[in-house]
């Protein structure tokens, strides 16, 4: 039998096999990058080195936010030999069960390997790894247990940083740190577990600027998770660098103030500058020490708590909360009226108190008395003329384009939009337009007459205090504003671009003069409504408001400017449940001008009236 | 003029690629074996050292090999077996050395009587092969072919060396070359059956290759159905591993089928596009039907399966080894990591164990990329090739079995090997020849060769 041919059944293999083998290696080494990600899982370490994040002053560069040494204690499970189980705990202040709940949580927990050829996952935990066993303990029970940690080989310490507010204040403007999840970690490949992100405030608005640049070594490790030598010579390696520092508008003195005057108050003040549209000062009441927030134990312990606070400390109220912006709204109303021609600075209006109700003042016969006086009917007339325009014969159609070019100048101030300031959460408010009443009544099915309560800033008008006090800044301007913001400078730089950008207002700046006239009679003149705003030194522009609440005491607010030449700060007080603006908001208002313009307190008897109310048991006896 | 006409009639191809793998080989070793505290080539407490005296042992082996006239391996075909055999003998006595009893000697300087058992066989194989009629294929011949062949490996499994053990089923290859197959004893099995009266079948006197390509594609198709085939530069596009199977043996028929037409005469071209779709159909059919019976087996069954072929998902336990290698091979990339700068299969990092031996190819791989191992694999395959040239030019039909005995060794060390480092073939512990790190390889393996050499190059001067 002839058999050479079987030569090539032979060749025929050992080609055959190399072609499939080359295919696989061409596959494994360029195509398929799984099995290099598997090499750097086992060989390559990543050492980070965390920077710490970057530092915070407040305007007149006072450190409000700094950094604190803290250490985690680590385990390396090969290296502990007889752990004396009770021992320990007592060392570290555990339970000896809570102890050996920790390694199974650590086990459990730590580490996933997620194979990407076959989708299965297998647990990664190696008895060589370190793992942070309690995480947080601060330097004085450091020292206490370092002494002692030779006694318990595997266990050692590794430094870590935390936030330290020097100032027990500003807790709604700053926010806190909490530990990053694992979504957060899927998303972002900065994070790595147990890693501290932004949770609220300016920590989180400004994460990827406070966090820094981590410093990462790339090592190679040895199967027994020794580091031999830098990958590749330390070609890929980079320096940590601190997060650079943020310098804020805020005067953190003025907040401390504004918080020390809202004690056992609900309700918030913002402060502006209204040159800048930097926020001075932005007090939620209740307020809380934003070191509660410091720490995985200080959170879990105080976070609940203030969760279910039924005052809500933890509500941005400055920023969320949505009332009528009452009387106040009187001043913008004045400004369109003008603008759009409809009354002149020397217009007056009777007191009819047949559609609004007032209260007894003398007759508002020019618009500054109007303002002085805050004269219901006035601006129900006035509004009238706005909203109605006469420009289509049937009130209902006419009432339609008067809302919507009325809403335009509504949100050229800045209502009914969102003022986009470095802190999340900020709400739009309302401001009504067609569309919206079309909803409510059908269309042209409605007309001034129905929707006659915007015109003093009830009804469906609703407006937060950060616009307020944005409209205050942006009357202290005679037209434009800059979006209130809390930050001044990130390290060399200044604001952020939306910050530098002058908006300016449908209302020509020759308009405005009448307006600043009627708030300087509020505080000065006889019959002003807000008389305990007054000043002796400087003089002072504001406007009260008396918000109904169909819930209960009606909303004190106040709104100002000071001085009246060269405004320094613009202002809005809001106390909830206090009855008549004049009465609480104006007063603490003025505390707050004359704290941040003399920087001391003048009178005060009046300071001790505010400090001493407790406007508080209003919502605690009701409940 | 005796050493004119050798260096005339020697083939340079053959040394050439074997020197270049040796030097390649010692580079490698060196890397691989890298301690930075003595940094010397010429260590000899080192393994690069180590392998350096080999190879230097080897060559002065190689030389006297040389000097010794061909015909000895023939005329001594018996004792050199019979030696070999007393060796494989001798080895049971020994200490045991990691549960085996493979080494006679103490330490680095032992040496393994099994690496040399597959020269002593080949010769003995190429002398009974040579002294038999060629027509004449009797159930005898085959029966003392196998003999020849079952004696080595009995006494190796009980070493035991499963490596080397399957390594010894390659002579079933020279024996199919030369046209002994099992076809005489399937024949007598089959002409039982009463009025059955066959010459020949094609399954017995193919039964050696099909056997092999039936193992290879069960081993290669559970090995990849388990996974998913993912592309790095095609996001999202998964392909089920068993399509993967059925669509590289669609593109090995393929580009088989074209190759084979350029080659075959026109006669011969129906016939060849006969052979390629029905070796696609039947290799389709095999790999579907292991696919199939596979998921319908008992879960023991399969876990059983699984361990042995290590698909295993446990890449920290049962699989490490493997895991290990592959993350090394894989990660080399296009143009790898560069000389003496592997991460995984480092000596310091030690993540690959046996990295210079059994996983030399790691190093390789992961330091010299895709394009390292392209010439690895054109390098082994170009060697074999050669070796079948040579083979097939041999007058003495000693020398042609012989050096089909070398090609096939070579080639099934070469195929478990790279096999067992790209995820192909189960861990079985084998060298790869010229690079592993270890004397006795290092010696037989050139022995081998240098005894091919001669062979080849003195097929001119005596017919036998």
């Amino acid at each position: 039998m002839n058999s050479e041919g079987r030569k090539y059944v032979v060749l025929l293999f050992f080609i055959i096999v190399t072609v499939i083998y080359t295919t696989r290696l061409f596959y494994m080494q360029v195509i398929d990058d799984s099995w290099t990600l598997r090499a750097q899982q086992i060989a390559e370490k990543r050492k980070q080195i965390t920077p710490p994040r970057g530092v915070v002053f407040d305007r007149f560069g006072k450190k409000i936010v700094t950094n604190k040494t803290f250490f985690n204690l680590m385990m390396t499970e090969e290296k502990i030999t007889h752990l004396d189980t009770n021992a320990f705990a007592k060392l570290i202040g555990w339970t000896p069960h809570k102890v050996k709940s920790r390694f199974w949580e650590i086990k459990l927990g730590e580490g996933v390997y997620h194979n990407p050829h076959s989708g299965k996952t297998t647990s990664n935990y190696q008895k060589m790894r370190s793992y942070p066993f309690v995480k947080e303990i601060g330097l004085e029970q450091m020292s206490k247990i370092a002494p002692y940690l030779h006694n318990f080989p595997g266990f050692y310490e590794e430094i870590t940083s935390m936030r330290s507010y020097p100032y027990a204040n500003a807790a709604n403007i700053l926010g806190y740190l909490s530990e990053v999840t694992k979504e957060e970690i899927d998303v972002d490949n900065f994070y790595r577990p147990s890693d501290a992100i932004g949770r609220a405030g300016l920590e989180k608005f400004y994460e990827k600027e406070l966090r820094g640049i981590k410093g990462i070594h790339y090592v190679v490790t040895s199967a027994l998770n020794n580091a031999i030598e830098p990958y590749a010579n330390g070609k890929y390696d980079t320096t940590a660098q601190q997060g650079p520092p943020l310098k804020l508008g805020v005067s953190i003195n003025l907040q401390a103030y504004g918080e020390k005057l809202l004690k056992n108050k609900r309700g918030c003040i913002v402060a502006i500058e209204p040159k800048t549209g930097e926020i001075l000062a932005l007090v939620s009441a209740p307020s809380f020490d934003p070191n509660l927030f410091v720490g995985r134990k200080n959170i879990s312990k105080n976070y609940p708590k203030l969760l279910k606070d039924p005052n809500k400390p933890l509500y941005p109220r400055p920023l969320s909360a949505e009332y009528p912006p009452g009387s106040t709204f009187k001043l913008i109303q004045s400004l369109v009226g003008l603008q759009e021609g409809v009354i002149t600075p020397g217009s007056g209006f009777p007191c009819t108190k047949s559609m609004v109700g007032c209260h007894n003042h003398p007759s508002a016969t020019t618009l500054a008395k109007a303002i002085q006086y805050s004269c219901n009917p006035y601006y129900y007339h006035l509004v009238k003329r706005i909203i109605q325009q006469g420009k289509r014969k049937k009130n209902t159609e006419d009432s339609e384009i008067g809302l919507n070019k009325w809403a335009k100048y509504m949100n050229s101030f800045g209502f009914g939009i969102s003022l986009e300031t470095d802190i999340n959460g900020v709400r739009p408010g309302l401001i009504p337009n067609s569309k919206y009443y079309d909803k409510w009544y059908g269309h042209h099915n409605w007309a001034f007459s129905t929707i006659r309560s915007i015109s003093i800033g009830q009804g469906e008008v609703k407006s937060t205090p950060l616009q307020l006090a944005n409209l205050a800044a942006i009357i202290a301007n005679r037209g434009w504003y800059y979006v209130p913001h809390f930050v001044k400078s990130i390290g060399k730089k200044g604001p952020l671009p939306i910050y530098r950008k002058k908006k300016y207002t449908m209302v020509r700046g020759k308009h405005f003069g009448p307006i600043i006239e009627g708030m300087r009679r509020v505080v000065n003149e006889k019959g002003g409504t807000g008389s305990q705003a007054k000043m002796d030194s400087i003089i002072v522009c504001g406007k009260t408001g008396t918000v109904q609440n169909p819930h209960g005491k009606d909303h004190s607010v106040f709104i100002a400017f000071a001085p009246k030449e060269q405004p320094k700060i613009a202002i809005a007080v809001f106390i909830e449940n206090a009855g008549f603006g004049g009465t609480w908001a104006a007063p603490i208002a003025r505390l707050m001008m004359e704290k941040f313009i003399l920087g001391k307190i003048v009178n005060k008897e009046k300071e001790e009236r505010i400090l001493k109310s407790d406007l508080d048991g209003v919502k605690k006896n009701k409940e | 003029m005796r050493n004119e006409s050798f260096s005339k009639t020697i083939d340079w191809g053959l040394l050439s690629v074997f020197l270049l793998m040796i030097l390649i080989g010692v580079a490698n070793v060196y890397s691989a074996a890298f301690d930075p505290k003595s940094p010397e080539l010429f260590d000899f407490s080192q393994k690069y050292g180590k392998q350096i005296m080999w190879v230097g042992i080897s060559l002065f082996l190689g030389l006297m090999v040389f000097l010794i006239e061909a015909s000895i391996y023939r005329k001594f075909a018996i004792p050199i077996y019979l030696a070999c055999l007393a060796l494989l003998v001798v080895v049971l006595f020994m200490p045991s050395v990691n549960g085996a009893r493979a080494w006679i000697g103490i330490g680095s300087l032992g040496i393994q009587p099994a690496e040399f058992a597959k020269i002593g066989t080949a010769i003995a194989l190429s002398s009974y092969i040579n002294s038999i009629n060629v027509k004449q294929q009797s159930v005898n011949t085959v029966i003392v072919a196998n003999i020849i062949l079952v004696i080595p490996m009995l006494l190796i499994l009980l070493q035991p060396d499963a490596g080397t053990f399957v390594v010894f089923t390659s002579f079933l290859f020279v024996m199919y070359r030369e046209g002994i197959t099992y076809d005489p004893i399937v024949l007598q099995l089959i002409n039982l059956i009463p009025g059955v009266k066959f010459k020949k079948t094609w399954v017995g006197s193919h039964f050696i290759p099909i056997l092999f390509v039936v193992i290879f594609l069960s081993i290669i198709t559970l090995l990849m159905s388990n996974n998913t085939i993912t592309f790095t530069f095609l996001p999202g596009i998964e392909i089920p591993g068993f399509f993967g199977v059925i669509g590289s043996l669609f593109t090995i028929a393929l580009i088989s089928f074209l190759v084979l037409r350029w080659f075959s005469s026109k006669r011969e071209q129906n016939r060849v596009t006969m052979i390629v779709i029905i070796g696609f159909v039947l290799c389709s059919f095999i790999s579907t039907f292991v696919n199939f019976s596979f998921q319908g087996l008992r879960k023991h069954q399969k876990d059983r399966i699984e361990l042995f072929l290590g698909l295993r998902e446990d890449p920290d336990g049962e699989d490490y080894n493997r895991n290990r290698a592959m993350a090394a091979v894989g990660s080399g990339g296009l143009t790898g990591k560069g000389y003496k700068n592997a991460s995984v299969a480092s000596v310091e990092s030690n993540h690959v164990p046996e990295s210079e031996t059994d996983f030399i190819f790691c190093p390789l791989a992961e330091e010299w990329g895709f394009i390292g191992s392209l010439a690895i694999m054109g390098m082994f395959l170009f060697m074999l090739i050669r070796i079948i040239k040579i083979a097939e030019r041999q007058k003495s039909r000693f020398n042609r079995v012989y050096a089909y005995s070398v090609a096939m060794i070579i080639f099934y060390h070469f195929a478990v090997n790279i096999g067992m480092n790209i995820g192909f073939a189960p861990v079985i512990g084998i060298p790869l020849p010229f690079f592993s790190y270890g004397g006795s390889s290092m010696m037989s393996f050139s022995v081998m060769i240098f005894i091919l050499l001669k062979l080849d190059s003195q097929r001119g001067d005596l017919l036998s």
